[in-house]
């Protein structure tokens, strides 16, 4: 990167920028009262009221402007009409529009302006629907306060005498860009505007597709060079992180700015381009949290392309994440999603597969706890004298009562909170004149976690081995023991962890975990309406609640169950694995063994999304032949029908932790010098020395 | 039956594609810069770590162990690779390892070998295999002795039974610092090898600290007499000189 990036990296990676921040209050509550303002109509007016409270930033150095000054998402001002009806109907808050995508190549080409016009025409067409009217006068609104912004920000640049600017910011975001820079200034405003107007987890989309038409002109008309281009998106990515300390997620950084690339089009032709891979090695040299890159593929994917993936792995920030369109288009289509439609996925902020524009889905509804399902019926199941199949059907029930109770919980919060800002930016929403957290979108489905198991497996194949098969451990014996967390039963803690079957490394387990989706998806499919007349999709992420999910029932403070001690040997309180991984601590064949571990799901019922997720140290990563050999194994991934793959590479903290907690880190593969080892088994000099090689290559 | 040490999947240093490796235990030498001392004997063995313990050692039928090895096929093959026999010495448990090959679907074979053997079991894997990694570590037989606790007679005398069996090879030289890294044992390597048939390229692996690492869980001492951290002299010429493909690894 050139040294004027590397230092504006620098700065925003130390938020220099934080010093031109102020402390601005903005409470809207009295006069939204006092002057009886719909709901719409008060997300418009602090959407307004951010845009005059921001003063603009422009550094010398910058070619695509906007730093946020003023701190927070603003929050929603119910009016007192709205809850007084969620109450009288025992409802509660709605929901926001969050963790989805706009139709990012859509307002690009029409400028907002253009959007203005197509509001407006609505508004003359439905002028006799209220609801409507309202609706679009607020998204006019917001329209207008995002060009007011703009038009300061040029008016800023004209007094620095930035002639350059002044040409952009009278072009977009208020009309269509006429090159890939204001392309790219253009999006700049639109999406800070997002979390301007009260929405959260705003994601980026398909990039490679909207964005190429504008960099292929400026490329075949010699406007640009391709190393000029990398420069600008350079820039671009940089300024994504410069508020990622606004926005609001479960640790910083989780603020669903992701990004996707390649795949399809939605016509079904191959839609990598130039930029496809001009994002990835941008990304590798910008290397910084945001954007998360994700990267569709299938068995036919050019294995270069996946080898300049790879290389984006070997720097250590967790992406590219993979999806396989072999799996996930048919999946959706499966799920009543319009092929067109499945065919131009991208992810919500983890992995949830949602659709830019149209997608209004709730991925992330909350989660199912596989071992909670699972245990209840393995401890009340014994001590009824159950057969494991009877057992089994016991896990089907409590699984089924884990679902039916979120769509309960759903039914109780069915007005979404309005979001005229963010409906500007999706696709039909002002031409139908509805708002996208009211009927605006096109699909408002729920997705449900399937957290846990890889535990739930191995602790069900553990007791049809040692208490049905070969009946070395009595069911009372089980019972007690997991009663008392194992406390007097160690060498059986130790048998059913060391000696059970498990997840990764035995086809007999294999199979019961096909079982176990097959039931969650069951469950999921037996809902007709989620609330918000949508469908439910049965999912294998876990988000947070791998830690969240394994608390002890009395310990839990979640809708969801929790769970004391486990049959596979596990202490309450463990962690479960995140997303698709085996058990924590279990030792397994490797990485080929695992993809096939988790090729026996049926994706087509499963369809959610969630990775399986995989650490590789990064001395694997020795030389080129080595990071093609990645690429080789994300194409197996794809060949064996897999959904989601996570590649991490493990870093210097990772390291740290296995020092410090080796049984965590049983699997933790480290090359020395011409060979491999477990890290756990080599002595602590050797330890310290892989740690400090480490951090030399930080 | 044989007995292995580890299997490792998605070994991406063993050799071309995705393969996956064997370690077979037991070896012949005692090499003093060997980084797999639970490869030394061939029984079982309990290894204490950090973690705690466990035994290293697990014996397998041909059938097994072929069966366990063909439940990847599809991906080896599909990825340019296939599996890969090492050790410890492969060699010392030929007649195993060749019935294993036997059974193997299709699979690409490597074998990475110290060439420490009689010519019989050399020729019986060598002849199953696809492509073979061949240890020179020391020229001179004296030295060789020092070392590695054995002379270099059979290993020579199986270099050139090797290069008459149109089998590709790849000759391996670990350059650990002062033993085997001089001038004169690097260019009498090259002079030994220069145009024997089937010699596909050189690799010389520098030796980096961290060989003795498993020592300790094994109940053994790791006292290397040369200096562990002296920086290994690279020195591909020789190699160039006589015409040879050479790779650092």
């Amino acid at each position: 990167m050139k040294e004027r990036l590397e230092q504006m990296k620098c700065r925003v990676r130390d938020r220099e920028h934080k010093s031109l921040r102020q402390d601005v209050k903005l409470d809207i509550c009295e006069e939204c009262e006092a002057e009886e303002l719909s709901w719409p109509r008060r997300m418009a007016r602090i959407t307004e009221k951010m845009c005059e409270a921001e003063r603009p930033v422009i550094l010398p150095d910058e070619q695509i402007v906007f730093t946020r000054t003023v701190k927070g998402v603003p929050g929603a001002p119910m009016p007192k009409d709205v809850q007084a009806r969620l109450d009288a109907e025992g409802k509660r808050t709605g929901w926001g529009a969050g963790n989805i995508c706009c139709d990012w190549g859509m307002p690009l080409s029409q400028g907002l302006l253009g959007r203005r016009e197509v509001a407006e025409r609505t508004r003359h067409r439905l002028a006799n629907d209220a609801d409507a009217v309202e609706f679009l006068d607020a998204a006019i609104q917001t329209i207008d306060a995002v060009l007011g912004l703009v038009a300061r920000y040029a008016e800023e640049a004209r007094k620095q005498g930035r002639d350059d600017l002044v040409a952009i910011l009278e072009q977009v975001p208020a009309r269509p860009p006429r090159t890939f820079h204001q392309a790219l200034q253009s999006h700049r405003f639109m999406h800070a505007a997002v979390w301007m107007s009260g929405s959260v987890h705003v994601g980026l989309g398909r990039l490679d597709q909207y964005m190429w038409p504008y960099l292929k002109a400026d490329l075949d008309a010699g406007r640009l060079t391709t190393e000029q281009a990398e420069e600008l998106l350079a820039e671009f990515f940089i300024g994504l992180n410069k508020d990622t300390d606004l926005y609001p997620g479960v640790q910083q950084g989780d603020n669903g700015q992701s990004l996707m690339l390649g795949g399809v089009t939605r016509e079904g032709n191959d839609a990598v381009n130039p930029l496809t891979w001009m994002v990835l090695r941008v990304s590798h040299d910008v290397n910084m949290i945001d954007p998360k890159i994700n990267l569709r593929v299938n068995r036919n994917t050019d294995i270069d392309l996946l080898t300049e993936a790879a290389r984006l792995t070997r720097r250590g920030l967790g992406f590219p994440q993979y999806a396989n369109d072999e799996v996930v288009i048919p999946g959706l289509a499966a799920h009543g999603y319009d092929l067109e439609d499945a065919r131009d996925y991208t992810v919500a902020a983890c992995w949830e597969f949602i659709i830019p524009g149209r997608g209004m889905d709730a991925p992330g509804a909350g989660a199912m706890s596989f071992p909670a399902a699972t245990d209840k019926a393995i401890r009340e199941g014994l001590a009824a004298g159950d057969t494991f199949e009877q057992i089994l059907e016991r896990t089907r029930l409590n699984i089924r009562q884990q679902v039916q109770a979120h769509v309960n919980r759903w039914k109780r919060s069915t007005v979404g909170v309005p979001a005229p800002y963010y409906s500007v930016l999706m696709t039909d929403c002002l031409e139908q004149g509805r708002d996208v957290t009211d009927g605006g979108a096109k699909y408002y489905n729920h997705g449900i976690h399937g957290a846990g198991s890889s535990n739930a497996v191995d602790a069900l194949a553990a007791v049809k081995k040692f208490v049905f098969t070969e009946q070395s451990v009595a069911p009372d014996e089980l019972l007690r023991a997991l009663a008392a967390n194992f406390e007097n039963d160690e060498p059986l803690r130790q048998k059913l962890f060391n000696e059970g079957p498990k997840l990764g490394n035995d086809d007999s387990v294999n199979s019961l975990l096909t079982v176990l989706f097959d039931l969650f998806a069951e469950a999921c499919e037996e809902i007709q309406d989620n609330g918000r007349g949508g469908i439910v999709r049965a999912g294998t992420g876990t988000a947070m609640y791998y830690i969240w999910l394994a608390k002890k029932p009395e310990e839990g403070d979640m809708a969801e169950p929790g769970v004391g001690a486990t049959a596979d040997g596990r202490h309450a309180g463990d962690f479960f694995s995140s997303s698709l991984a085996p058990s924590p601590g279990v030792k397994v064949r490797g990485p080929i063994s695992i993809l096939q571990a988790f090729s026996n799901i049926d994706y087509q019922r499963v369809c959610n999304g969630g990775p399986i997720t995989m650490e590789l140290s990064d001395t694997v990563f020795r030389d080129e032949e080595a990071v093609r050999k990645v690429a080789m194994l994300v194409r197996t991934f794809a060949m064996l029908g897999c959904q989601q793959l996570q590649l991490n590479t493990l870093n210097v903290k990772v390291l740290q932790d296995a020092k410090q907690h080796p049984e965590r880190h049983r699997d933790l593969i480290v090359r020395v010098w011409g060979w491999s080892g477990y890290f756990c088994e080599l002595d602590e000099p050797y330890q310290d020395h892989i740690i400090a090689r480490h951090s030399f290559a930080l | 039956m044989g007995i292995v040490f580890d299997i490792k999947e998605f070994a991406v240093h063993d050799g071309p594609g995705i393969r996956t490796t064997v370690f077979l235990k037991g070896c012949p030498l005692r090499c003093a810069w060997c980084h797999n001392p639970e490869g030394f004997s061939p029984e079982p063995q309990v290894m204490t770590g950090p973690a705690g313990t466990r035994t290293v050692g697990q014996t397998y039928s041909s059938d097994e162990l072929a069966a366990r090895l063909n439940q990847l096929a599809e991906v080896l093959q599909a990825n340019e690779g296939g599996v890969t026999f090492s050790g410890g010495e492969p060699l010392l448990q030929a007649g195993f390892v060749a019935e294993v090959i036997d059974r193997l679907d299709h699979l690409h074979v490597l074998l990475d070998t110290c060439g420490h053997a009689s010519e019989q079991d050399f020729r019986l894997v060598v002849s199953r295999s696809d492509l073979v990694f061949y240890d020179l570590k020391l020229m001179n037989p004296v030295e060789h002795r020092r070392w590695t606790g054995a002379d270099n007679t059979k290993i020579l005398r199986n270099l050139d039974v090797l290069s008459g069996m149109d089998v590709p090879f790849v000759v391996r030289v670990p350059l650990v610092p002062g033993v085997t890294d001089t001038d004169e044992n690097v260019a009498a390597v090259a002079e030994r090898i220069r145009g024997l048939p089937g010699l596909r390229r050189v690799d010389l692996l520098p030796y980096n600290k961290g060989a003795g690492g498993k020592y300790k869980a094994c109940g053994m001492d790791f006292r290397p007499s040369y200096d562990e951290s002296a920086k290994p002299r690279v020195n591909p010429a020789p190699f160039e000189g006589a015409g040879i493909e050479v790779h650092v690894r």
